[in-house]
C-alpha cells in the first residue's frame, strides 16, 4: 500500500523472476495463490482466484518497474464535493493497474486526472500533483493535447466515430497533421493487429465502424489510441457493454499490450482485476483504502474494507 | 367500456379523423386549383424566354421557299404558307393593335434559320422565329429577282400575307418582328443567385455562431441571453427587416458599388431574417451529437476545433442540411422583404448590383397589374412549388446517404 514498501516487494522478486524462466514464474505465483484460494473457500473471489490458477494472470517482476505516475497528496473538488480525498500511489509503468471500489467513490474521476479530460468539465477544482516521468502533469510547461497523445484512453461504452475503420483509426495521426498516406495504413495496420482486430475486418477498412459488433468497435476503440504510440492506456470499464466472449478478448489483449504500454483499468469485476492486473488500488468514498499488488491484495487484504468489497459483502 | 365512455371515444376519434381530412382535402384543393389554372400558361417557353419583348431585325440564312405540309391541328382561323412552313393568325394586342401572330413553326421552316441584323452586341446571333412572335414587317424577293414588302406595313393582314408568299415568292430576305415576351427566365435567375447570395452569407455566420454557442461558450447567462434574443428575432414579421435592411443595409451594398435596390440588398436582408433560423437548427443538430464522439476525439489528442470540425460538425450534417432547405424555401416564398430591397420591376439579365424580381415577388407584381393575368400568376406559382418539391426530394436524398454512410 505504501509506496516505498510497495516497491521494496517488487525489487526483492526482480532476481527471482530473471533466474526464473519467465513462462515459469507466473505458475509458481499462481499455484501457491490457488493453494491459499482452497483453504479459504468459494464465492467470486474464489473464483477469480482459480482464473489467476489457470495462468491468465501475467508474470510478476517484468523488469521495468519505473514509476509512470506519482499522484501526489491530490484532491479534486467537483464546486463544492470533494470527490478525491489526499490520493497517494504510484502507477508503475508497464504493469496493468485495475481501480475497484464500489460505485461513485472516485475511480473515473482519478483515472481522468491521467489525460486531463477533468479540464473539460466545469467547475472541477484540483490540488496536489500527478508526476509523469518526473513532471507535474498540470504544471504550465505540460501541453494537455500532446499529453493526451502520450495518455490514451478507452471508454466504457464504445465510441468509434462514424467514419470508416481507417479512419478511426488514422484520427489521431491526422489530427497531428499526419498525411502520408502509405505511412497511415502502416501505422493502422498494426495498431489493429496489436489490437487483435485486423484479422477480422483488413477486408473492410473502409466499412463504416459504426456497423462493427461491440466487442470490434473497443478493440477498434483500442486501435485508435495505440495508433498514437502512447506510453499508457487508461480504460474506464472497457467491458462493461461487453458479453463475456468479446471481454475475454479485450483481457487477453490486456495480456499483450501491458508489453508496451502502461495500463490503468476502472473495473467493477474483481474477476477482471484478478485476471488481468499486477497491482490493485481500491477506493472507497474518494479515499484510497489499499493498493497493493493483486495477489497480495486478493489473498490477504490488509484492511477490513476491502476484505469485506473483495468478498462481496458490500459496494 | 360503459355506454358513455364508448361515446366520448368515438366522438374523439371522429373529431382527430375529421380534422384530418379537412386538412388535407384543404391542400389538396389548393394544389388542383393551381394546377388547374396554371397548367395551361406552364411551358418550357415560359420559363425560358425573356419577360420584356424585344424587336427585331432578322434575315435568313437559308430563306428558300420549300414544301411544307400543314400540322393536323391547325386552328380554323389560321392562314398556312405551305412555301415557308410556318401560319399566321390575325390578333390584337394589348393596346388593342392589330398584329400578326406566328402560331405554328415547321421545324424545318426558313424561320428557323433566321440570324440577327439589328447593329449591336447581338447582331449575328442565331435567333430562330417562335410561336407568338408578332410579324411587323418582311421582304420577300419575288419571281423577278425583285425585292417586295409585305406585313402590317404593306396593309396585309394574315390572310393576304400568306397568299403574297405561296404565290408569288422564291424566298424570304429578312423580317422585322417582335418576340413574344411575358417569360420569367429573368426572374428564375434572378432568383437563383439570390438564393446562392443567401446562403454564402447566411450558412457561414450561422453555422459558426451555433457552434460558438454550443461548443465553445459555456452554458451561462450571457449565452442564455444570446439565445433569447436570437429566439425572438425569430418571430419578427419579415417586411420590418426588409424595411430596417432599406436603412441599414444598403450602405453595406454600397460598399460594393451598389446605387439602390439590388439583389445583394435582398440576399443580406434576406440573410437577416434567416439567421436565428439557421442558428436555431444547427444548434439543434449539434445537440443531438453524442457527447462521448467529442470525448473520444479530445482524448485522442485533437484539439477543439479539429473535434469541432472532424467529429461534431461532419455529425450535425442532416440538421444543416435541413436547416440549408429551410432557408431555401423561405426565399423562394418570401415577396414582402425583397419588395423594397430587390424592387418589382422584372429584369430579362439580372445581376448582382442591380434590381431585380424574384418569382414571389413576380406573382405579386403581375396580380397588381392593372391586368392581373391569374393564369400567368398560376403558372408562376407552379414553377415555385416544383422548386421546392425537387429541393426537399434532393435533400432528402442526401440526408438518406448520409445517413445510411453513418448509421
Ligand atoms: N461532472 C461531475 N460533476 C459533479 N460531480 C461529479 C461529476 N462526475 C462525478 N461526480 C461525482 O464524483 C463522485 C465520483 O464519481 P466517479 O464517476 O469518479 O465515480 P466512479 O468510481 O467512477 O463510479 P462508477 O463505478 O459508478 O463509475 C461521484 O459521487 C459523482 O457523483
Ligand atoms: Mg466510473
Amino acid at each position: 500500500m505504501n509506496l516505498l514498501a510497495d516497491k521494496k516487494i517488487k525489487r526483492s522478486q526482480e532476481p527471482m523472476a530473471s533466474a526464473a524462466t519467465p513462462d515459469l514464474d507466473p505458475g509458481s505465483q499462481t499455484a501457491e495463490a490457488a493453494d491459499r484460494y482452497m483453504s479459504r473457500g468459494s464465492g467470486p473471489v474464489a473464483r477469480a482466484r482459480t482464473q489467476v490458477a489457470a495462468g491468465l494472470k501475467p508474470a510478476a517482476g517484468l523488469p521495468d518497474l519505473k514509476p509512470m505516475f506519482e499522484v501526489q497528496d491530490l484532491n479534486l473538488y467537483y464546486s463544492k464535493f470533494q470527490a478525491l480525498k489526499h490520493i497517494n500511489l504510484t502507477i508503475p509503468a508497464h504493469q496493468v493497474t485495475a481501480f475497484i471500489g464500489p460505485s461513485g467513490c472516485g475511480k473515473s474521476t482519478l483515472l481522468r486526472c491521467f489525460n486531463r479530460m477533468n479540464d473539460l468539465l466545469e467547475e472541477v477544482r484540483i490540488d496536489g500533483r500527478i508526476l509523469m516521468d518526473g513532471r507535474d502533469l498540470r504544471g504550465p510547461q505540460t501541453d494537455v493535447v500532446e499529453l493526451r497523445t502520450k495518455v490514451g484512453m478507452v471508454f466504457q461504452q464504445p465510441n468509434p466515430f462514424p467514419m470508416s475503420i481507417f479512419d478511426n483509426v488514422a484520427y489521431g495521426l491526422r489530427c497531428q497533421g499526419i498525411k502520408d498516406r502509405v505511412y497511415l495504413r502502416q501505422v493502422v495496420e498494426t495498431s489493429l493487429k496489436k489490437a487483435a482486430l485486423y484479422d477480422e475486418v483488413k477486408d473492410e477498412l473502409d466499412k463504416n465502424a459504426t456497423k462493427l459488433s461491440g466487442g470490434q468497435q473497443q478493440r477498434l476503440c483500442i486501435a485508435r489510441a495505440i495508433a498514437l504510440q502512447p506510453q499508457v492506456i487508461l480504460m474506464d470499464e472497457p467491458t462493461s457493454a461487453l458479453d463475456p466472449i468479446a471481454t475475454l478478448k479485450i483481457e487477453e489483449l490486456m495480456n499483450d499490450l501491458k508489453k508496451e504500454y502502461t495500463i490503468v483499468i476502472v473495473t467493477h469485476s474483481m474477476q477482471q482485476a484478478a485476471r488481468i492486473s499486477d497491482k490493485t488500488a481500491f477506493f472507497l468514498l474518494g479515499e484510497v483504502v489499499e493498493f497493493d499488488d493483486t495477489v497480495t491484495m486478493f489473498n490477504n487484504p490488509s484492511d477490513k474494507r476491502t476484505e469485506d468489497y473483495i468478498s462481496g459483502r458490500f459496494g | 367500456m360503459n355506454k358513455s365512455r364508448r361515446l366520448k371515444d368515438g366522438i374523439l376519434n371522429g373529431l382527430t379523423w375529421l380534422s384530418t381530412a379537412v386538412a388535407v382535402a384543404v391542400l389538396l384543393l389548393v394544389f388542383i386549383f393551381m394546377f388547374r389554372r396554371g397548367w395551361s400558361d406552364l411551358s418550357w417557353d415560359l420559363i425560358t424566354t425573356d419577360y420584356w419583348p424585344q424587336n427585331l431585325n432578322v434575315a435568313f440564312r437559308q430563306g428558300e421557299a420549300g414544301a411544307y405540309t400543314a400540322p393536323a391541328d391547325l386552328a380554323a382561323g389560321d392562314s398556312f404558307s405551305t412555301l415557308y412552313g410556318f401560319a399566321l393568325r390575325d390578333a390584337t394586342d394589348t393596346k388593342k393593335a392589330k398584329t400578326l401572330i406566328i402560331t405554328y413553326v415547321d421545324p424545318d421552316s426558313p424561320l428557323e434559320s433566321a440570324y440577327i441584323t439589328t447593329a449591336g452586341s447581338q447582331q449575328g446571333l442565331n435567333q430562330a422565329i417562335h410561336e407568338d412572335a408578332s410579324v411587323q414587317m418582311l421582304y420577300y424577293q419575288d419571281e423577278d429577282g425583285q425585292q417586295v414588302l409585305a406585313g402590317l406595313l404593306a396593309g396585309d393582314d394574315a390572310a393576304s400575307l400568306v397568299q403574297k408568299l405561296d404565290t408569288g415568292s422564291v424566298s424570304i430576305q429578312s423580317m422585322y418582328y417582335q418576340t413574344a415576351g411575358g417569360g420569367i427566365r429573368g426572374s428564375i435567375l434572378a432568383t437563383l443567385l439570390l438564393i446562392g447570395l443567401t446562403l454564402v452569407i447566411v450558412l457561414p455566420i450561422g453555422i459558426l455562431a451555433a457552434v460558438y454557442l454550443n461548443e465553445v461558450a459555456g452554458r451561462n447567462r450571457l449565452t442564455a441571453l444570446l439565445r433569447q434574443a436570437i429566439e425572438t428575432l425569430n418571430g419578427v414579421p419579415s417586411i420590418i427587416f426588409g424595411l430596417s435592411g432599406v436603412v441599414m443595409l444598403f450602405p453595406v451594398t454600397q460598399l460594393f458599388g451598389a446605387s439602390g435596390q439590388s439583389i445583394l440588398l435582398g440576399a443580406l436582408t434576406m440573410a437577416v431574417i434567416l439567421l436565428p433560423v439557421v442558428i436555431r437548427q444547427t444548434e439543434e443538430a449539434l445537440i443531438v451529437v453524442p457527447q462521448s464522439l467529442r470525448m473520444g476525439s479530445l482524448a485522442l489528442g485533437a484539439t477543439r476545433s479539429q473535434t469541432i470540425f472532424k467529429v461534431v460538425l461532419p455529425n450535425a450534417l442532416p440538421g444543416i442540411l435541413t436547416a440549408t432547405l429551410l432557408s431555401v424555401s423561405r426565399v423562394i416564398g418570401e415577396s414582402a422583404a425583397l419588395i423594397y430591397t430587390m424592387s418589382t420591376v422584372v429584369t430579362d439579365n439580372p445581376k448582382i448590383l442591380q434590381p431585380a424580381t424574384s418569382l414571389a415577388v413576380q406573382i405579386w407584381q403581375i396580380m397588381s397589374s392593372e391586368q392581373p393575368d391569374f393564369k400567368l400568376a398560376s403558372a408562376v406559382s407552379l414553377i415555385i412549388l416544383m422548386m421546392v418539391l425537387l429541393l426537399n426530394l434532393t435533400v432528402k436524398l442526401i440526408t438518406r446517404r448520409l445517413s445510411r454512410r453513418w448509421a
